[in-house]
């Protein structure tokens, strides 16, 4: 039995977070798809380099989520 | 823009367009008001500075507020002068923030106009203001006192047995230099081309130059007295002499603009001299002896009547603190016609029934004039309740309502006594003002706050603030209810953020996030629990009509929107107030305003629009008449929250923006959102709709087909406040220092035209940073 081996990134998230990350690879062309398996909904395996990539969409968007009021 | 609207010169970028230079933007960027907010960041931070070398009074514990060079004034609630210095400070800054302990104020060519105009000199602010602070007044806030009061006020316009009166009265009158002054003052105007032509030279008048000299009554119950010695008070004149001149009634709106501060600089004040008014017929109203004003509906009053006049001008009372009663007392004192104007027929119903209500009002001297009834008083003098939209319409009417307008422009009203000021368009108040003919002007409103910056309009169309009301304290006095307010966080299930995600489904975001299962199981839970546990009533408000069908249609619940007929309405609402089986009914955005609904105690917002700091206001306004006993309701009694208000909210979307920015003006006005994460609990499991997966996909299935249309806001003819937020037509100005709020001013920029001397007015530098994610991309 062939055992292979791949290095990756394993995110635990909540449930809409591990969307927007499904939802953002799937945005990308097929050269640059990163999710190397989704293992439930609150768990996904990707490529190692997009660490910083999924920080900063995410951080993003929670910025155009979230008023802060004019001081 | 009107008079008033010199702002401070670190101001001027954005009050600079008084001269009319009035630009249309784009849509995208009326929409945000990001890039403003970003400039407003600056501006301050620019203000940051050392006040550590200002020196402290010695006996500076016993003085109440602190006073900054830049016009801002903080006050300690806590103080042993706490109430003196509130009522003064309200009359003559604008509240900007009002937590529990400390208030901020600003002090603005608005408020120092008010102030003026409710009858305080120019010494006596200072005077006052340097006796409660705990430092030495600084210089530049004396300079800007006197800078900004010096015209205001000195010259009156009154309207005597039907005769227009410039009239130039001033408390210190018997000073013989200031005599010659205020002569002066008549006489500058006259040189004016325009008002020389509009006087009538009367005869029988006396004094030199043929101006009338007459007496009259000095400021009645100036409260600010007890506050100086007896030796500051030179304001408490008797008698004051006062010259005036007659002017043509034809010119009086031309008199009256020639007197802004782009011109002549003295604005007008308008006053009515009821009780020498021989002309017109007295109607005979009482207030009925049950009927017994609330100390700050009674200083409302005050403010309005001081003088034995009454003074056009705005009050502004939180929904439930009585602002009927405040508008009937009014009636009541002038004792002429009335005309009363509502937003809606429903409203019209209730103010007929809180005139019989309050006062001893004949049911023969009282009518009303909706689209569903037109009545007729007998006599020659009565009250008329009708809405905006029936004396302003510009269509064709029927023979009988012609007839029932013909009468209302003939006729001259004692008093315009308009409710929700804030909420009608600019537009159709000119209409509606230059329709009727009225001596005294009384608007009434909750929140003096818009997302346009109309404010600042009704300063110059009705009058300004006479007095506004701290929410908090008639909280703590027990006059409107105790409210919780909470934000409850509900996630979106998986299947509903992908599709939110999608950029396919941009147009139906919103539906995504209200619909969403979790948000319909919380919404469901405190309906049960709230009716089951504590038998309260409720009302659940919903934008969105797609989602408050389906709510409602699913929770078997009444509901009542914009094409829900007024005789529905009325049964609906009748039934809510009386059947013990009705507890929870479901409105869209015509329960925002004037819908008395003095049962309900509990209010479930499921969605919204946008970010209306206005709207949050009046919704939960809906909840703040006080009920049960007294004592019950005071901090430590029985029931230290007796309302509550929830805002489901759905997590990681656009509604958490929205949602936290429709806070801040109940947050400015004291009060805090507690924000409830696990609702419903995780042991609730088929009880609640939408348990199973195969549920909540046939719901999102429903969301998903339904058109774009369908799953929109639903738009109503009286909301043009909002309407004109899609518009995107904007006009320069400043609404800040009006509306109290200080919140959000729009984004607009000039397009093209240069400025002349306008030169402060640069087009900001745009940061593509700093931009709204929707536009980031754009101009770049």
């Amino acid at each position: 039995m062939m055992v292979n081996a791949t290095k990756g990134l394993f995110i635990s998230c909540d449930i809409p977070m591990a969307q927007f990350i499904i939802n953002l690879n799937a945005s990308l062309p097929a050269s640059q798809k990163f999710i190397i398996y989704v293992l439930d909904n609150t768990h996904l395996f990707v490529q190692t380099h997009v660490a910083e990539m999924i920080r900063s969409a995410m951080a993003e968007f929670r910025d155009q989520n979230s008023y802060e009021k004019p001081t | 823009m009107g008079h008033g609207e010199k702002g401070r010169p670190a101001k001027k970028h954005k009050s600079s367009a008084k001269e009319g230079h009035r630009k249309i933007t784009e849509v995208e960027d009326a929409f945000f008001g990001e890039e403003v907010d970003d400039d407003r960041d600056g501006e301050r931070e620019g203000k940051k500075r050392d006040f550590s070398k200002l020196e402290l009074k010695p006996d500076h514990a016993n003085r109440p507020l602190w006073a900054c060079a830049d016009g801002r004034i903080f006050l300690e609630t806590f103080s042993t002068l706490y109430k003196q210095a509130y009522d003064f400070l309200i009359a003559i800054a604008e509240p900007v923030c009002r937590p529990e302990s400390m208030h901020e104020y600003n002090l603005t060519p608005h408020s120092l106009y008010a102030a003026v105009s409710v009858g305080l000199a120019t010494e006596t602010i200072i005077a006052v203001l340097s006796k409660l602070s705990k430092t030495k007044l600084p210089k530049e806030m004396v300079d800007f006192i006197h800078a900004s009061t010096a015209n205001y006020g000195k010259v009156k316009l009154v309207l005597k047995k039907n005769r227009y009166f410039v009239e130039s009265p001033f408390p210190e009158a018997s000073d013989s230099a200031f005599t010659f002054w205020l002569c002066t003052v008549l006489k500058k105007l006259l040189k004016d081309e325009v008002i020389s032509r509009a006087r009538i030279n009367s005869e029988g008048s006396n004094g030199s130059d043929g101006f009338t000299i007459s007496k009259s009554i000095g400021e009645i119950g100036t409260v600010h007295q007890d506050l100086l010695n007896g030796a500051e008070v030179a304001t408490a004149v008797e008698q004051k002499e006062t010259h005036a001149f007659e002017i043509d009634p034809s010119q009086v709106e031309n008199v009256k603009q020639r007197c802004l501060p782009n011109a002549l600089n003295y604005p007008m004040l308008e006053e009515y001299d009821f009780r020498n008014d021989t002309v017109n017929p007295d109607l005979n109203m009482d207030l009925k002896p049950e009927a017994q004003p609330r100390p700050y509906q009674e200083k409302s009053l005050t403010k309005m009547f001081g003088n034995g006049r009454a003074r056009s001008g705005i009050i502004v009372l939180p929904c439930g603190a009585g602002k009927s009663l405040v508008g009937v007392s009014a009636a009541c004192r002038i004792k002429k016609s009335c005309l009363c104007l509502a937003t809606n027929a429903v409203s019209v119903d209730q103010w007929a029934f809180q005139f019989k209500l309050w006062s001893s009002i004949g049911d023969d001297q009282i009518c009303r004039f909706t689209s569903d009834s037109k009545e007729r008083f007998r006599g020659n003098a009565g009250v008329v309740v009708t809405t905006y939209n029936m004396v302003a319409f510009g269509g064709k009417r029927s023979e009988e309502s012609e007839k029932i307008i013909e009468e209302i422009r003939n006729r001259e009203w004692g008093l315009l006594l308009m409710d929700e000021v804030h909420v009608v368009p600019a537009h159709m108040f000119r209409k509606v003002i230059s329709l009727t003919k009225s001596h005294c002007k009384l608007g009434l409103t909750a929140t003096l706050v818009r997302e346009d910056e109309r404010i600042t309009d009704l300063n110059f169309l009705i009058g300004p603030k006479l007095y506004e009301a701290n929410w908090l304290d008639l909280v703590k006095g027990g006059f409107i209810a105790n409210v919780q307010c909470a934000e409850v966080w509900c996630p979106m299930t998986k299947e509903f953020f992908a599709e939110y995600l999608k950029k396919e489904n941009s147009k139906k975001k919103q539906a995504l996030y209200v619909m969403n299962p979790n948000k319909f199981r919380a919404c469901e839970f405190l309906i049960r629990f709230h009716e089951q546990q504590r038998g309260d009533k409720i009302i659940v408000f919903a934008d969105n009509l797609f989602a408050l069908t389906e709510y409602a249609m699913k929770l078997r619940k009444p509901m009542i929107y914009g094409a829900t007929s007024h005789v529905e309405r009325t049964k609906i609402l009748g039934a809510f107030k009386t059947s013990k089986e009705v507890n929870t009914i479901f409105l869209s955005k015509v329960g925002d305003n004037s819908i008395d609904i003095p049962e309900a105690n509990v209010i479930i917002q499921i969605s919204s629009h946008a970010g209306s700091r206005r709207q949050e206001a009046q919704r939960l306004g809906r909840i703040l008449r006080a009920k049960g006993k007294l004592q019950d309701r005071m901090a430590g009694g029985k029931e230290e929250y007796n309302a509550f208000f929830y805002s489901l909210v759905s997590t990681d979307t656009q509604e958490m923006y929205y949602s936290s920015k429709r806070q801040q003006f109940l947050i400015d006005q004291g009060y805090s959102f507690k924000v409830i994460t696990s609702l419903p609990p995780p042991d609730t499991g088929a009880d609640l709709s939408y348990h199973s997966l195969d549920e909540q996909l046939a719901l999102l299935g429903k969301v998903l087909s339904a058109g774009d249309d369908a799953v929109g806001l639903e738009q109503l003819e009286e909301d043009a406040d909002d309407i004109a937020l899609h518009k995107g037509r904007r006009l320069m100005g400043s609404m800040s220092a009006m509306s109290g709020a200080h919140g959000m001013v729009y984004m607009e920029y000039s397009t093209g035209q240069k400025h002349g001397r306008q030169g402060q007015l640069k087009s900001k530098p745009k940061d593509p940073a700093k931009r709204h994610h929707l536009f980031k991309k754009r101009f770049t």
